[in-house]
């Protein structure tokens, strides 16, 4: 039981809402670092590309969507599918390559997709995100029910020419399109710092006309009060922003880099910036809520992605005649 | 060109990469001060330093590419351009990209004999080199948002006046105008503020900015303006107090449908909103006041810093030993009437 000791103010989370966003943070978290300890068996087939240490982005973000709104994601992919309402125990089959995955154990770790939940996919290509969420922005804009899209890239993608002909298209027809830049520091192993001309992602935002700013990634609450506040300027009619989420991912680019690249910020970041430690420090420090509610929620995690994984191992793998299914699309 | 110049004469130029950046290019219509605009400025102080004979700059180096752009400049002068000063920048053994940058740097900078530092940046930057510049005089430039407290000035300008006060041509205590600050206290947790200090019922820092006046409660000020932008423009509007008196105001805040008054106030720019004032009176110096809320965040100059534990009493006291800041028109207008900035000729 949890209880409220201050009536939340505007735009604040009840309750109820900052256990569901510790949930999503708190599922993305052992998820991926179930998936770290498991691909070292050898078991999972492809690449995979992990999402701890930026939770408070997808959460912060996608806390704010509904049934009308999409999302187009990256190769680091994970967490925005679970922010969004994809099953974790279909994403886990997808990534084991079973036919009970999120697309039926064709897509694996890099292309998950349900677009019952407006998740449009993680994405092999860099910069694949942005045109898609035009799309679909453009049909809410055209449909006039208020929904969004927002696609998530990396510092990597914001230098390619689809990401900034988005950002364009974007602005030039008003689109309800929110870009998320989140910025890890690296695109691969090539440093921001060297690879990304203007100083700040959200530097570029001004040369589109749209307001680009940025957030302190490792906060689920900065990332929740800016991406409400863009949110609501789209649904709204104001148009496109542009919101760099600064933090640093704690694996790899993919599982098995060496990371010869980088130093310590790792562990700085882990011990010091942590969303999911500073978020429940703040919510009990503040009264919100009791430690007791975030310990039943970190057990209700560990038995969902156990049994995420129970299920995954055991699950049936496609047959040959799965291949001929999902081929083509009716319109 | 300045005769009676200390030859050894150093100034510190600190330039924050992250100033201009915050929610409120969102929610308001703040200003995109871009990194490059930042290098120039930086560049026109070089000129106007290196002008008047000044020896050295202590520049300080980012992540966010001021520095990195000022050293290219240095690299792709002409012969033809007037002289710098030496150009030395200011090595951090490791970057936070916090306000610790720059403490570290202006500690380094008048270690290192800064006599005058002028920092770039907004209310935030402002208060970061404040905290750190000691009887040092500062010289702040607006590159922010609110920008309540730096100087929006010409750097040229900016640069000569810093020079002349590095220089020590002129009496700092002439040249200088000591400010005030407001001194928050939460446990052990403590901040100051050069312009004010705000409490919201907002719970959590999030993404720092104040833009509803219905969250606000209580307003404390070092001064009030009536042309200022920012919260102190309330009672700029209400209950004027210049920065050149050591008295402050404090302000109870309501909702407008309960207030005895309603200001109308320029908040943040782009933002004129209706501020209910309940009550205010002026502040003393050395006055300490209880803030009332139980819960809440504090913010200094505009920005949320300190999330309220309960059980926890916080309080704001005004204190009058602030940064000592350059009065540029006042430099400038001594330098007229000496004639430091001119040379005198007989026309036959």
């Amino acid at each position: 039981m949890t209880e409220t000791l201050s009536t939340p103010a505007a735009g604040e989370l009840n309750a109820e809402g900052l256990l569901d966003a510790y949930r999503t943070m708190r599922t993305i978290r052992v998820f991926e670092e179930r998936v770290h300890d498991e691909f070292a068996t050898g078991e999972i087939p492809g690449f995979v590309h992990l999402y701890a240490g930026e939770e408070a982005s997808a959460t912060g973000v996608c806390s704010h969507l509904d049934a009308r709104d999409s999302i187009a994601s990256t190769h680091r992919g994970h967490g925005h599918c679970i922010a969004k309402g994809v099953d974790p125990v279909e994403m886990m089959a997808e990534i084991y390559g079973k036919r009970t995955g999120s697309c039926h154990g064709k897509g694996g770790s890099m292309h998950i997709a349900d677009l019952s939940k407006g998740m449009l996919g993680a994405n092999g290509i860099v910069g694949g995100g942005p045109p898609l969420i035009c799309g679909t922005a453009l049909a809410a804009k055209q449909q006039n029910n208020g929904g969004v899209g927002v696609a998530f890239f990396g510092d990597g993608a914001s230098n390619q020419g689809t990401t900034l002909e988005s950002l364009n298209l974007a602005s030039v027809w008003n689109l309800p399109a929110i870009f998320v830049a989140e910025n890890n520091g690296y695109a691969e192993a090539t440093a921001s710092t060297w690879s990304v001309a203007a100083d700040n992602i959200a530097d570029r935002a001004a040369g589109f006309g749209m307001p680009g700013v940025i957030v302190d990634g490792f906060d689920f609450f900065a990332v929740h009060e800016a991406a409400g506040e863009a949110i609501s300027r789209a649904r709204e009619g104001g148009g496109p922003t542009l919101i760099e989420v600064k933090f640093t991912r704690y694996f790899g680019h993919f599982e098995g880099d060496q990371q010869a690249y980088r130093a310590d910020e790792v562990a700085n970041a882990r011990d010091k910036l942590d969303c999911l430690k500073r978020f429940r420090a703040r919510v009990t420090e503040s009264g919100q809520l009791e430690s007791s509610a975030l310990d039943t929620v970190d057990s209700e995690v560990a038995a969902l992605i156990e049994s995420a994984v129970t299920e995954a191992k055991a699950a049936p793998k496609p047959t040959g005649v799965d291949l001929e299914t999902d081929v083509y699309v009716s319109y | 060109m300045l005769a009676n110049a200390d030859a050894k004469a150093t100034v510190g130029v600190l330039a924050n990469p992250a100033s201009g950046r915050d929610i409120r290019r969102l929610v308001a219509q703040a200003s995109v001060f871009p990194t490059a605009e930042k290098a120039n400025m930086v560049q026109r102080i070089c000129g106007a330093l290196g002008t008047l004979g000044i020896a050295r700059v202590l520049m300080s180096t980012d992540l966010g590419g001021i520095s990195a752009a000022v050293l290219r400049a240095t690299r792709n002068r002409r012969a033809s351009q007037s002289p710098w000063p030496d150009l030395e920048f200011c090595e951090l053994d490791r970057f936070t990209e916090t306000a610790e940058d720059t403490v570290t740097q202006v500690r380094r900078m008048i270690d290192a004999g800064a006599r005058v530092i002028i920092c770039l940046g907004g209310d935030g930057t402002a208060r970061a080199v404040a905290s750190a510049c000691g009887d040092v005089p500062l010289l702040p430039l607006s590159t922010g948002t609110n920008n309540a407290f730096p100087q929006l000035r010409e750097a040229t300008v900016a640069g000569l006046a810093a020079g002349l006060v590095a220089a020590g041509v002129i009496d700092p205590a002439t040249a200088t105008q000591q400010t005030s600050v407001l001194e928050v206290r939460a446990g052990d947790r403590v901040e100051l503020a050069l312009v004010d200090v705000c409490v919201s019922t907002a719970t959590h820092i999030g993404s720092r900015a104040l833009w509803d006046p219905a969250a606000l409660t209580e307003l404390y000020c070092t001064f009030a303006e009536p042309d200022g932008i920012g919260l102190s423009s309330v009672p700029g509007q209400l209950c004027p107090s210049p920065r050149t008196e050591p008295t402050g105001v404090v302000l109870r805040l309501c909702a407008p449908e309960v207030a005895r008054h309603v200001v109308h106030a320029p908040i943040a720019p782009g933002l004129v909103l209706p501020v209910g004032v309940r009550s205010w009176r002026p502040l003393r110096p050395g006055e300490e006041l209880p803030v009332s809320a139980d819960h809440g965040v504090v913010a200094v100059d505009g920005e949320r810093e300190i999330e309220l534990r309960r059980g926890e009493p916080a309080t704001v006291r005004l204190r009058a030993d602030g940064p000592r800041c350059v009065d540029v028109t006042r430099v400038l207008g001594i330098a007229a009437r000496e004639g430091w900035l001119r040379d005198s000729q007989q026309h036959q």
